[in-house]
């Protein structure tokens, strides 16, 4: 395998989420070369993972706006001063060289940076792990569909509620020899457009159903079938080459916990300047913790702008904390 | 800011809450699930989720006794000895890796058992 090239910037910041976003904004509007990083393959972090349909109302001058329409608008002003984005890919190492950071992504990928803002929020998100068969993961188990194709003429068993689940279930429907929708629940959680079109195709849907085994030849890593038992105690067993396991995502502070930042329970403590006890390292939004700190994406966006203007000024003691006003500009 | 599961919750204890929570803070105790509010990110998908609604957000259940009684029994949870327990859970981390708890706190175990769960 090869070493990806190492990428170089003023600032990286940790997590596309909207204070993360904002901070990236307002990093290029310093004229500060900037890449953000996220773990997951899309921006918004909360937002978009939580909400990406629902109204925001408690954002200056946008009396109301729906989740989705909320983060196109921040990914575009992020984009303004050409913010490189590394998507999919999560922060897992922090060390200092030469008193500057340097962060290793889980791909392999050193960013040497001369800041980092830390705008992770809750966390670094894994997926939720399916109650049994842990044992066929990278085999006949897999919580991500990456290409499609690849279950082109095979039995599959999609487990869970939300949009995930049943996305992937609606894709593979005309692809797939036989799709299994499995759900612990009553109800879907996801879109009802999705869900009428699964109903609709070939797929069976088991609701109120647990999976309680995979089964096949382990060694040779062939999943043949799944065993799944109803809350009425009913079982079934259905035909199996491969399980896709939807059941979201679980955050936790994640690889930063063994970065030397002083915590404050679930959050980095910080300073007024949002300056962690590490040099050159910052933290905005849900993840900075302070006396009397309010969770609000508002008073994220505050302290990512208060953030980045420290970092210019560390970067370049010669200039103002002030950045001058955007209306000045081209 | 944090949920708070009531008393609808008791002999119910249906887990759907637990399978959508983004941070994994609701525990499983032997006929009632708690949300750890140090953890709770006041999201609400747990609410929605319930099947017999017995999940409610804090400023709503202060309005209410019962609910402000279960509230305070949330934190009771968390923060005291539970019975059988040399030690209060305090903040374990995550409830998956922690595992289902199995006892209740007093006022938990203290309430009419319901037959049947879900209608």
């Amino acid at each position: 395998m090869s070493t990806p090239t190492p990428v170089s910037a003023d600032v990286l910041v940790v997590g596309a989420g909207p204070a993360g976003l904002y901070g990236a904004y307002c990093a290029g509007f310093r004229g500060l070369s900037t890449v953000v990083v996220d773990a997951l393959p899309q921006a918004g972090g909360q937002v978009t993972a939580l909400y990406p349909e629902k109204e925001i109302r408690d954002v200056a001058a946008l009396p109301a706006v729906r989740g989705r329409d909320f983060v196109a608008a921040l990914v575009e002003q992020a984009s303004a001063f050409g913010a490189t984005r590394l998507m999919g890919r999560r922060a897992v190492r922090l060390e200092h060289r030469d008193g500057e950071p340097v962060v290793t992504l889980d791909d392999g990928t050193v960013v040497n940076a001369r800041a980092v803002v830390l705008t992770s929020g809750i966390g670094t998100p894994t997926p939720r792990p399916l109650e049994c068969g842990q044992e066929w993961l990278g085999t006949g188990l897999s919580y991500f569909v990456t290409d499609p194709r690849a279950h082109t003429g095979r039995d599959v068993v999609v487990v869970g509620g939300g949009d995930s689940a049943l996305d992937w279930a609606d894709t593979l429907g005309p692809i797939a020899r036989s799709v299994t929708l499995v759900h612990r629940g009553a109800v879907f959680r996801g879109h009802a457009a999705t869900l009428d079109r699964v109903r609709a195709g070939r797929a069976r849907v088991h609701t109120e159903t647990r999976v309680t085994a995979l089964e096949g030849d382990l060694t040779a890593g062939r999943l043949a079938k799944v065993r799944l038992r109803a809350r009425s105690g009913e079982e079934t067993v259905v035909a199996a080459d491969h399980v896709i396991a939807a059941l979201g995502f679980v955050s936790d502070l994640g690889p930063l916990r063994d970065w030397g930042l002083t915590l404050r329970g679930h959050t980095v403590a910080v300073d007024r300047s949002m300056r962690t006890n590490l040099p050159r390292v910052y933290a905005a939004g849900d993840l900075a913790g302070y006396e009397g700190k309010v969770r609000l994406m508002s008073v994220g966006f505050g302290e990512a702008a208060t953030a980045v203007n420290h970092v210019a000024v560390d970067l370049d003691p010669g200039l103002s904390l002030f950045p001058g006003h955007s209306t000045d500009g081209p | 800011m944090t949920y708070v599961i009531g008393p609808g919750c008791i002999d119910v204890l249906d887990r759907s809450c637990v399978d959508v929570c983004p941070v994994d803070c609701i525990y499983v105790g032997e006929r009632k699930s708690y949300i750890n509010a140090s953890a709770c990110i006041d999201c609400g998908a747990c609410e929605v989720e319930c099947p017999v609604s017995a999940i409610v957000v804090d400023r709503r259940a202060r309005g209410d006794e019962t609910l402000n009684a279960h509230l305070e029994d949330s934190r009771a949870f968390f923060l005291e000895v539970l019975p059988g327990r040399d030690r209060p859970l305090g903040d374990p981390g995550g409830a998956l890796p922690t595992g289902e708890i199995g006892v209740d706190t007093p006022l938990v175990a203290a309430h009419p058992k319901r037959n049947g769960g879900l209608p």
